[in-house]
């Protein structure tokens, strides 16, 4: 019994192997492609998060945009937020960190993303997804009525995969690469 | 020596001469004898060096018919690493060697083959004036998608523009890059979703690069490549 349970260890082992291989056989000029394909989703991001942060944005235009960036998400991913007034780092999941952000008490808010960047590059895992970590620098303001009443700039880890998969368009099957972000942690908060 | 011995004697004089006759018969059968062993010899020897030399070109031959099998299939097994320049050097390379084995062959016209698709496919699609038309409409929608000054000239913009389709959940696939005859793509989305992501985003940064059209001249299909 033992035996057969190395046995299907082993084959697992070199299935997986195989596939990674397979995936990892491309051109430095494709993965080029992909990495920048996964910085795009990033600024994506960024910009959805201005948007939805943005009080002058109306309340249907900001639930639209929060199910299209829903869709750059991996399920049960979160996000972190911290505050210049607390040193513990909340985590929620992707919706309620945007249900949160539109209903920040504030007259006016500006979020704006940069510096986005690798921090770590992708790189092929066991399970044949590709992972990497881009970081972001996030700055806040929120504005009252009595003008600015909260500054900080964050610095963010965002876990990216990038799997190849496949699909049927039109009766033909068409391979594509989905980006998927994962959790966005907050490393650094300062003034 | 005495004098006596100087005195010629008729019969010992023919003997000397019949002992001569037989010494000269004897140095011309031995050199007969030398020649032919040593022509023999010489023979075996430069068969020998010739066979070597066969020899030599005949591993010299399946060695290099090897190694262009090898290098032939390295072309037909590359996933993007080498340029079609690069490939077509390397054949040129083993055309020249001239190997004329029927492997060899095969390989070549599969090379050659397999060079011309990816040509094919690094050309761009032939257009007609109708997709042309269609393609200079959508180009200049999509640029004023992103740059419109308010959301209700962007939403407008987006329902002129869904009218060219046969339908807002027309596939919309996106070329992040194509090289050596292998396209990649982004996730598959529609026309709607791609239109809002222009109004949302505020930027345009995919070119047209095939239109698919139904029977009704509507647009059912289309593919954007990065600029």
């Amino acid at each position: 019994m033992r035996n057969y349970k190395s046995l299907i260890i082993l084959l697992f082992v070199l299935v997986a192997g195989f596939s990674a291989n397979a995936q990892d056989n491309i051109s430095p000029e494709r993965k080029r492609a992909i990495d920048s394909l996964a910085l795009e989703k990033i600024r994506d991001l960024g910009t959805y998060i201005s948007r939805v942060g943005n009080k002058d944005t109306e309340f249907s235009e900001s639930n639209r945009i929060i199910d299209r960036a829903l869709e750059l998400f991996a399920p049960g991913s979160e996000m972190g937020v911290s505050s210049l007034y607390s040193s513990d780092i909340k985590y929620y999941t992707i919706r309620k960190y945007f249900e949160r952000l539109m209903a920040l008490n504030y007259d006016k808010v500006s979020i704006q993303w940069y510096n986005i960047e690798y921090v770590s590059d992708l790189e092929l895992g066991p399970d044949g997804r590709y992972v990497g970590v881009i970081t972001i620098y996030q700055s806040f303001e929120g504005t009252g009525a009595d003008g600015l009443q909260y500054r900080d700039t964050t610095k963010k880890d965002i876990t990216v995969y990038v799997e190849r998969k496949s699909t049927q368009i039109a009766g033909r099957e068409i391979e594509f690469w989905d980006v998927l972000l994962g959790d966005i942690r907050v490393t650094e908060t300062s003034v | 020596m005495s004098e006596n011995s100087k005195i010629r004697n008729p019969k010992l004089g023919k003997l000397d001469k019949n002992r001569n006759a037989n010494r000269l018969k004897n140095l011309l059968m031995i050199v007969l004898a030398c020649s032919l062993a040593f022509g023999t010899v010489s023979c075996k020897s430069s068969k020998k060096a010739a066979r070597e030399a066969r020899e030599r070109e005949m591993a010299e031959r399946a060695r290099a018919i090897e190694q262009a099998k090898l290098d032939l299939q390295a072309i037909l097994d590359d996933a993007g690493g080498m340029s079609i320049e690069a490939k077509e050097r390397e054949l040129n390379r083993i055309k020249g060697l001239n190997l004329d084995d029927a492997e060899v062959n095969d390989l070549i016209n599969r090379v050659e083959d397999k060079i011309a698709a990816d040509r094919a496919a690094m050309q761009p699609p032939a257009t007609d004036p109708a997709e042309k038309s269609a393609s200079e409409r959508l180009n200049n929608y999509f640029q004023y998608i992103a740059t419109a000054n308010s959301i209700n000239q962007a939403n407008s913009l987006i329902d002129e523009t869904i009218g060219m389709f046969s339908s807002d959940n027309a596939p919309l696939l996106i070329i992040i890059n194509r090289s050596g005859g292998i396209v990649d793509y982004d996730r598959p989305t529609t026309i709607r979703k791609y239109l809002e992501y222009l109004k949302d985003q505020k930027k345009n940064l995919n070119a047209i690069d095939e239109l698919v059209f139904d029977d009704n001249g509507k647009i059912k299909e289309i593919i954007l490549i990065k600029k």
